[in-house]
């Protein structure tokens, strides 16, 4: 609460009884709309498809939405400050195809495999930063770019072969027996815990309101003492370096083999997540919580497609018509409080 | 190589060389800009080519042959500058889905049904109009960020081509002899000294340019989007109808991507269920060419002729690094230079605006 005087919280985010306080409260409408929603689906599914609430079903949806909850927590950061990155399907590609190259044929022990992809991951965000911050250009023209760019690195380092043959030696993050503590995938769990520190930081200390603050004005932001560039810049590292853990789950939960598509199509998953939590794409508004409720969200509904054994493929039109909803109330909500 | 040509250019305008005239207009004509790199790309490439580096020979033939690759992009970069122009954040990340879902719903009125040809461009067309529609409804009526509905739109549109026909494409013979519609032809009158120039430069390319050169130059309605993509307050003052024109931009990004449908289904003699999804897809490249073409992401700002010069550029460009590379290999490179282009082009924007027009 050492924010209380902060005049960069978003005043229409605050509900109806605010008590005098500045920040919004802990847990937006949107938030547990969406936990109804998401235990609605799970009730559904565990009446149609009985082996649903097994074990056996829902550490494989922990361990699957993983990745995409922990690159969404560095989306949130990124969003809050009135950006987008379409590359982090090409930043995974890279990350996992350095890190599962030295695996295989280096023998690269757990640490080394984490500094690789983290430090690669950093790097890649540090690329997109760097130009987004400095270079003031639209970030989505940016990250078009460099997605490309990844997108060859990538390429050239697989030599137009998969990698196959790689060790076990990420087990303790993969779907096995050894990722699970007490039933629990590490996966899963660093990743809310992860999720918790971003939400703590980005709600209750200054560095994180400067997100805030970033987004919803950059001018005003700027003339208040923030330093806008560098806020951009840390935006896109963060994000960078949870890409390369998520790389890091990513070579764990798959068998030993890694092709071509690896990373393909996550960008979208990743803001889909984001978006469905209740961040505002226009900056200035959003939380790391409902991001990893919009993951969950987003991969119940995958799971569910396959178990009920309709075409795969179908999920996408669930996650579409979930945006759909999930924004769209949101804009109903607030055009009826701005005009009554 | 040539691609890198903006940056010492961009260089010397930094340090107010006296050359300042030429300098600026380069720099700021981005149609003067890409005409310079058009040249520098074909005159690079024919020398390697004229020295035996690539597999192949670049000439005229090789180039007008390439245009075959040029109308879907050139048509759905269009498409991206008539959305993008309309302002608000505009960006339609759907092209391609709706490339994909358009492509299967005129496989089935052509190839299945045996709906005459004409009556199945038509039943594209109006599908294609109807998809934009829900983009444009939602974008503007509602108040969507355009690129969240147009995500939304894409994973909708993009799951519903697949599940169609059950992930199935369509080839029935119908739809194979179509692939005759995508020939070469000489041109009439200077046919004999021009090289033959693939036909949907002539029934799909030219007759949409021509269209919407005549909306958008000539009519009111490109009054109106440049005007509600510059400042739409300032138009809803005016009397602009805002919503509506911005619909109308997604409908006509719609049509678009339901021509090009059309054309990709000829081309490949086969309705794709992932025709305009696959890979990358095909919204990438259309708005990294709008971009390079001169569109400001901001809306208001943006010419055909500088969109139809992006599209000759990257086209003839890739034409020639896949005769320099092999296989695989060359396509990564096209990757490459595309993104290289796009971050340079738009970097070139922003410096340019600050420079020149006293904007920041």
């Amino acid at each position: 609460m050492t924010t209380s005087t902060d005049p960069h919280a978003d005043p229409t985010a605050t509900p109806l009884k605010t008590r005098g306080r500045v920040l919004p409260s802990p847990v937006t409408p949107a938030e547990i709309a969406l936990v109804a929603v998401i235990v609605v689906l799970w009730i559904a599914l565990a009446f149609a498809t009985p082996a649903f609430l097994s074990a056996g079903s829902i550490v494989p949806l922990l361990v699957e939405m993983a990745p995409v909850a922990l690159i969404g927590i560095g989306m949130t950061f990124i969003i809050i400050t009135g950006g987008i990155d379409v590359s982090v399907g090409g930043a995974i590609m890279v990350c996992s195809v350095i890190t599962g190259k030295l695996m295989r044929d280096h023998g690269l022990p757990v640490l080394g495999c984490l500094a690789v992809a983290l430090g690669t991951g950093a790097v890649l965000g540090l690329v997109n930063g760097a130009l987004i911050a400095y270079g003031r250009v639209h970030a989505i023209i940016i990250t078009f770019g460099t997605a490309n760019l990844f997108l060859f690195i990538g390429l050239q380092i697989f030599a137009s072969q998969p990698i196959s043959g790689m060790p076990n030696t990420l087990a303790w993050f993969g779907r096995g027996v050894d990722g699970r503590t007490l039933a629990i995938p590490h996966s899963f769990a660093i990743t809310v815990v992860l999720a918790a520190i971003a939400w703590w930081y980005l709600r209750h200390t200054p560095g994180g309101r400067h997100f805030f603050g970033v987004g919803g004005d950059p001018v005003a932001a700027r003339l208040a003492g923030i330093r806008v560039q560098r806020r951009i810049l840390i935006a896109y590292v963060i994000t960078g370096v949870l890409v390369g853990l998520a790389s890091i789950f990513t070579l764990a939960k798959g068998t030993s083999n890694l092709d071509q598509s690896v990373g393909s199509g996550q960008e979208l998953a990743v803001i889909a997540a984001v978006v469905i939590g209740g961040t505002s794409i226009m900056g200035g508004r959003g939380s790391v919580l409902g991001t990893v409720l919009g993951a969950l969200l987003v991969q119940t509904v995958k799971s569910g497609v396959t178990q009920l054994g309709w075409p795969s493929q179908l999920s996408d039109l669930f996650v579409g018509i979930f945006i759909v909803v999930a924004v769209g109330t949101d804009l109903v909500r607030r055009r009826a409080r701005r005009d009554p | 190589m040539s691609v890198e040509t903006p940056a010492p250019a961009a260089e010397k305008s930094a340090t107010r060389s006296p050359v300042d005239r030429i300098v600026e207009a380069v720099l700021t004509q981005r149609i003067v800009l890409l005409g310079v790199l058009i040249v520098v790309v074909v005159a690079w490439l024919s020398y390697m080519s004229a020295n035996g580096y690539l597999s192949g020979d670049y000439d005229f033939d090789y180039m007008s042959a390439t245009l075959i690759d040029a109308v879907p992009l050139a048509l759905l970069a269009f498409a991206e500058l008539v959305v993008i122009v309309s302002g608000r954040g505009g960006i339609d990340l759907s092209v391609g889905a709706m490339v994909s879902l358009v492509g299967m719903i005129f496989g089935f009125a052509y190839g299945k049904w045996g709906w005459p040809l004409l009556a199945a461009v038509l039943l594209a067309v109006v599908a294609g109009a109807l998809l934009g529609a829900i983009n444009g409804f939602l974008v503007a009526r509602i108040g969507f960020p355009a690129l969240i509905a147009t995500l939304a739109t894409y994973y909708a549109y993009k799951s519903i081509a697949l599940v169609i026909n059950d992930q199935k494409p369509i080839n029935s013979p119908q739809i194979q002899d179509l692939y005759t519609l995508t020939g070469s032809v000489s041109v009439p009158i200077i046919g004999d000294y021009v090289p033959d120039v693939p036909l949907g430069v002539f029934t799909f390319l030219l007759p949409a340019l021509v269209v919407l050169w005549l909306a958008l130059g000539r009519g009111t309605f490109g009054r109106r989007l440049y005007g509600v993509g510059t400042n739409d307050v300032a138009a809803r003052w005016a009397g602009v109808d805002v919503p509506g024109t911005r619909m109308r931009a997604y409908v006509t990004s719609g049509v678009l991507s339901g021509l090009v449908a059309v054309y990709i289904t000829a081309e490949f003699a086969s309705a794709r269920p992932d025709s305009g999804t696959a890979g990358n897809g095909l919204a990438l490249p259309a708005i990294t060419i709008a971009v390079l073409g001169g569109v400001a992401i901001t809306g208001g700002v943006g010419r055909l002729a500088g969109v139809l010069l992006a599209t000759l550029l990257i086209v003839w460009l890739n034409a020639g690094i896949i005769l320099y590379f092999e296989g695989n290999t060359g396509t990564q490179f096209q990757l490459l230079a595309l993104g290289v282009v796009l971050i340079l082009a738009a970097l070139l924007n922003g410096l340019t605006t600050r420079r020149f027009r006293g904007g920041d």
